[in-house]
């Protein structure tokens, strides 16, 4: 078999796992994760998610070495289960993922309408969601796809801004660790509480599985997933700890939704704000896409597979990409929007985001342990060592994790009382039990109406007109 | 299993039915791209050339470095080239590989969608 003409290389798969991952909610998950714990060893837990994560990419690894294409989630889900879970799955992290955008909408319209000022603040927000997200769409609608060069040039720019910025700070403020270590607020307890938020941080760097058909060797996407995480990991790390010492405590307890643009303003003043909101509309633009691109394309491949009713294999006559799909998505995303920015609850969606991920890490863990089990002795290019090891301590820890974020209370910088984190679990509960019923209601409906379109069809290749 | 004859028969009449379709050749007209098709079972390949949206040339062998590798039982290559199976259910069963990009993954499967929507 020849090579492909046109390979990623390391370096993408890297920035394009990053990429996804940065987005503008990061920087107030960051400041959430401060406020669990104690601002200044923010750190502790950003580089503790990072490592769980580091090994939950690993599942992700063995996954896409054996089923290294773009349906690689419904596909190692369905070969470790059936095909019924790999829907409810596979329906439950797509559409539930598309939900983030409420939140990372919301405050991307909240640093525009802080920065311009067109009506007023609640209109301005309605605007700059509502542009943020026809912007994405079309982009999306006209196929216009981010090349490799300048996902690096994006991401690896956003990154050393980043480091730099945390660089900056620290040899201008003072961090005293010593006193922060003293905090009543530092205890095993609130390092893995404020981990469990931390995992929010990474959301979206397994979306670059789908990669691996442009890819020589599969074990690439591993290695860059692994890569990915530690690059966020430490840009993470310090541009969190960073952030919080930039801010005084008035700005902190304010409860501001985009610590990130004032921090920006603190440090270089109105030349800060401006760099700050640039890099934000960046982070925002290019993780929505990325998520709508992938989104839209497993949407489109359920309509295509007689999972979501055929309207959703439409294609655009010009431009040939899943526009109802891609409309839908869009469709859903304004209407999360909306309620983010009726109710204000930006941070119900972080949290629901970063359960997700502790949700799906498990899954993937599941399967590898499941077709382990199942098919032995097919070959993985490349498998995790240590046996059963690594995956067992990632369905525990992201169990752990998952129900940690559950039992928690959200609270603003000042302690007081947010929402009561069950709700989360109600939300996605009742969202799981949606999808199951449509996997075991609809579903069966659509296929026995494909098969007898199917059937009714009379088979075009000789010798087999009556097949 | 497929001979090469009844892949090469098959793709005769897929490069008819897709160059003779107004809809597709529109939605493709920018669509320039070297397909290598390789039968896992029989080990036969094959190459097509599409320019422009219009399947120029198909030939049994791999020649060139392509764009798109689509790798398949011969059964299930030839059967997508009459139009009588589905490529994206085989895809997300894991019978159907490609390499390629994703774009061109969603054009490679909308040639089928649009000529044969019942497959």
């Amino acid at each position: 078999m020849g090579e492909l003409k046109k390979v990623l290389k390391l370096r993408t798969i890297i920035s394009t796992s990053a990429g996804m991952a940065i987005a503008t909610s990061c920087y107030l998950a960051g400041i959430q994760v401060a406020t669990i714990l104690v601002g200044e060893l923010a750190w502790i837990s950003i580089l503790l998610a990072g490592f769980l994560c580091l090994l939950s990419s690993m599942c992700f690894s063995e996954l896409t070495s054996l089923y290294p294409t773009a349906a690689g989630i419904k596909l190692y889900i369905q070969h470790a289960f059936n095909e019924r879970t790999s829907i409810i799955i596979g329906m439950f992290y797509v559409v539930l993922g598309i939900a983030m955008v409420g939140a990372e909408s919301y405050l991307l319209a909240s640093v525009l309408s802080g920065t311009f000022v067109l009506f007023d603040p609640f209109y301005d927000k309605l605007f700059w969601m509502l542009a943020f997200i026809l912007l994405v769409v079309f982009i999306n609608l006209r196929g216009v796809y981010i090349t490799g060069v300048m996902q690096d040039i994006l991401t690896y720019v956003m990154v050393g801004f980043m480091i730099a910025v945390s660089v900056y700070t620290f040899a201008t403020h003072e961090v005293n660790l010593a006193v922060a270590v003293q905090n009543t607020k530092f205890t095993l307890s609130s390092v893995i509480q404020a981990a469990g938020v931390g995992v929010f941080l990474y959301v979206g760097y397994e979306w670059v599985a789908p990669l691996a058909e442009e890819t020589t060797d599969y074990r690439l996407i591993g290695k860059g997933m692994m890569w990915a995480i530690g690059l966020l990991s430490v840009t993470y790390a310090l541009f969190i700890t960073a952030m919080y010492t930039g801010l005084t405590r008035e700005q902190l307890a304010g409860g501001t939704p985009i610590p990130h643009i004032v921090f920006g303003g603190n440090l270089f003043g109105t030349a800060g704000t401006v760099t700050f909101i640039g890099m934000s509309i960046l982070a925002s633009v290019t993780s929505f896409n990325s998520g709508l691109l992938n989104t839209s394309r497993f949407s489109y491949a359920m309509g295509r597979d007689n999972v979501l009713p055929r309207i959703f294999s439409r294609l655009h006559p010009k431009y040939a990409t899943p526009w109802v799909a891609i409309l839908f998505l869009g469709a859903l995303a304004i209407a999360i929007s909306l309620a983010t920015l009726l109710t204000g609850k930006y941070l119900f969606l972080i949290l629901m985001a970063a359960a997700l991920e502790c949700f799906i890490y498990v899954v993937a863990a599941l399967c590898v342990i499941r077709l382990r089990r199942k098919n032995p002795d097919t070959v993985r290019a490349f498998k995790i060592p240590l046996g059963y090891t690594v995956p067992v301590f990632v369905i525990i820890v992201f169990t752990g994790l998952m129900i940690g974020i559950f039992a928690d209370v959200s609270r603003d910088y000042a302690g007081n009382e947010i929402f009561r984190n069950y709700w989360v679990a109600v939300i996605m509960g009742a969202f799981m039990i949606l999808t199951a019923l449509y996997a075991i209601v609809v579903v069966p409906f659509l296929k026995k109406k494909a098969e007898e379109r199917s059937r009714a069809r009379v088979k075009r290749r000789p010798g087999r007109a009556d097949a | 299993m497929a001979t090469s004859q009844e892949i090469l028969e098959a793709l005769a009449d897929y490069q008819v039915q897709c160059n003779e379709n107004k809809r597709l050749r529109k939605m493709q007209r920018d669509w320039s791209k070297l397909l290598h098709f390789t039968a896992d079972d029989t080990k036969d390949e094959f190459t097509m050339d599409v320019v422009k949206g219009e399947i120029v040339s198909f030939r049994a062998g791999a020649e060139g470095a392509p764009d798109i590798i689509v790798s398949a039982k011969s059964e299930d290559l030839c059967d997508m080239f009459w139009g009588d199976l589905n490529p994206s259910q085989k895809y997300l069963q894991g019978e159907i590989r490609v390499k390629a990009s994703q774009e061109d993954v969603v054009r490679l499967d909308a040639i089928t969608m649009i000529i044969w929507p019942d497959a």
